[in-house]
């Protein structure tokens, strides 16, 4: 159920990331999801594309630190206090979430929550057997 | 002729006395260092000087040169001249690669060391009615140390307050009543910013007198500055660890250059390129023997430091050669608040850490008046995004390495690969934005 996600080394300069997405659009790979995390000096970028195994490949040839790691999408429900059901599934399990960010798919009407958990196998489990929608990748990266 | 105290004889000697006592001392050295150095007799035996062969000042010249990697073949104490037992003190200082240039002493080496630097500070002006403040680091540096026993040895008070936490430093200034300041020049304006944070006017609140400042060069415009600042009267001096710490040489109030005791220290001045001895006044690299020293003495010394020396009697009453301010460095030695780095000792430091490539860049400016180092290296273990605390923690262990290993607080950049100039012959890895000395 795990979805796979690029973590990418930026410097906090003018242009790094459209120097990226450069590469990406010359290779035909798309974008689902972005996320940048900064510090003053230096960022990582999060992304999630349709083809992660060819996308990590070519950023690496291009000279780029980038790396697949696995992420956890859930979809929550259109009701008030959904976030809150996620978060208190996973503290109630002892899981701590390392970061998170969200993506809006267009023909979904709530957007993805993706979660980088300390135990993704396990917050997977608990998070489905609460009757959490976790997005298996198929639905992420078809077109 | 200008009113300043000669603390010794030996400053004043008609150059042919000089000679006389310098040939004498030279010989016994050579000889010394022939029977007890196996790395010296062979070097000495490879030039085909025998310890006899040394007949006047002239033949100096044939003996071949001592550079700092030789430090490093014989590390820790293949250079020195006395059995362990004789030994007092080790100092050390930064070597090229990994670790660092030994030196040690016996009790008469520490004598002459402490005779060096009472001329020093009596001709800087410090009396033994003066309370003399050190604040260079105490520890394996030769500075602190070195002057603290030629200052006991004037009867001067001594201060021993290391260097760091500045503020109280100002206080103790305050309180005791410092009159002498002994630190890197560059810390001494830094100590009259701190100062005038803290409202107080070193020409109204303190009692300093006497500035004396070493451990790295400064410029005519810095000398200025402190003077202005503290209202003191600020000499430079000289000296390296190879050759005995502080105290090779200091300035008079004339201000003409430093005195180089000569009894002590047989100076050259060579060209860089070529290692052939130049004449009077000609600016070339200073080449040091050492004469009186038991337990490591050192011949032809290249100090690397870039100079002149001038024989005509001083208005200070002192007949010893004069070294000028040194005008440079004839190697790609950095002085970084005056601890010595050499960019190949960072990398040394870099290539040793996982997850960062081999190219590097080191950039030096001033922030206010204190060295600032930045070191830029390459990201390539991609491993490490997977979270920041990776990240920093690389950060971290790359600056607790250089602190570590080499003594130097420098802020570090991670960058991403090939983002740094690659260079074909001779790298420029170090970026200077200091002032221009």
């Amino acid at each position: 159920m795990l979805i796979k996600q690029i973590s990418i080394f930026i410097p906090n300069k003018k242009g790094s990331l459209s120097q990226l997405t450069d590469i990406l659009i010359a290779h035909n790979i798309d974008i689902r999801a972005i996320a940048v995390f900064d510090t003053t000096e230096f960022g990582i970028l999060r992304i999630v594309v349709d083809d992660p195994d060819r996308a990590v490949e070519i950023l690496n040839k291009e000279g780029i630190v980038a790396k697949v790691s696995k992420v956890i999408a859930v979809e929550p429900e259109d009701k008030p206090g959904s976030l809150n059901q996620i978060f208190s599934v996973l503290r109630d399990s002892d899981i701590n979430i390392e970061y998170i960010y969200s993506f809006i798919m267009r023909k979904k009407e709530m957007p993805y929550i993706v979660l980088k958990v300390d135990d993704q196998e396990k917050a997977v489990e608990e998070l489905t057997a609460k009757g959490i929608n976790v997005i298996n990748k198929e639905e992420i990266y078809a077109k | 002729m200008i009113d300043n105290k000669i603390w010794s004889r030996e400053e004043t000697l008609v150059r042919e006395e000089f000679e006389t006592i310098q040939l004498e001392r030279l010989k016994k050295t050579i000889e010394r260092v022939f029977q007890n150095v196996p790395y010296y007799k062979e070097k000495l035996k490879e030039a085909g000087i025998e310890p006899g062969d040394i007949k006047s000042l002239g033949d100096l010249s044939a003996i071949p040169f001592t550079v700092k990697d030789d430090f490093r073949k014989n590390y820790p104490f293949g250079l020195f001249s006395s059995p362990k037992r004789d030994i007092v003190r080790f100092h050390a200082s930064s070597g090229t690669t990994g670790k660092p240039t030994v030196v040690g002493y016996t009790r008469k080496d520490m004598a002459t060391w402490s005779e060096l630097i009472a001329r020093i500070v009596t001709m800087a002006g410090v009396t033994d009615e003066d309370t003399a403040q050190i604040s260079f680091g105490y520890g394996l540096f030769t500075g602190a140390f070195g002057l603290h026993q030629g200052l006991e040895r004037i009867g001067a008070a001594v201060i021993p307050i290391s260097s760091g936490n500045t503020e109280k430093q100002i206080m103790i200034m305050q309180d005791f009543g410092t009159t002498a300041l002994i630190s890197t020049p560059s810390y001494a304006l830094h100590m009259a910013e701190v100062a005038a944070e803290m409202g107080i006017d070193p020409k109204r609140d303190l009692s300093l007198k006497w500035g004396l400042f070493g451990g790295e060069g400064s410029t005519e415009s810095m000398r200025n500055e402190i003077n202005e600042r503290w209202g003191l009267f600020a000499t430079e001096n000289y000296g390296m660890s190879e050759l005995i710490g502080p105290g090779v040489s200091g300035e008079c109030p004339a201000l003409k250059g430093m005195h180089i005791s000569e009894d002590h220290f047989l100076p050259e001045i060579i060209d860089p390129k070529t290692g052939k001895v130049l004449g009077e006044g000609e600016v070339g690299e200073l080449v040091i023997t050492t004469i009186t020293k038991e337990a490591l003495p050192i011949l032809r010394y290249r100090t690397k430091d870039i100079t002149s020396l001038h024989y005509e009697k001083c208005e200070c009453g002192r007949t010893t050669v004069r070294m000028s301010k040194i005008q440079g460095r004839s190697d790609d030695m950095l002085i970084l608040g005056g601890v010595n780095v050499f960019p190949s000792q960072i990398e040394d430091v870099l290539l040793q850490i996982d997850g960062i490539g081999p190219h590097y860049q080191i950039k030096v400016f001033k922030k206010g008046y204190l060295d600032k180092i930045e070191v830029d290296v390459e990201l390539v273990d991609a491993n490490l995004l997977d979270s920041f605390a990776l990240l920093e923690s690389l950060n971290q262990k790359i600056k607790h390495q250089l602190r570590t290993v080499l003594g130097i607080e420098a802020k570090v950049n991670l960058v991403e690969p090939r983002s740094l100039a690659r260079f074909e012959g001779k790298a420029k890895r170090v970026i200077d934005m200091r002032e221009v000395k």
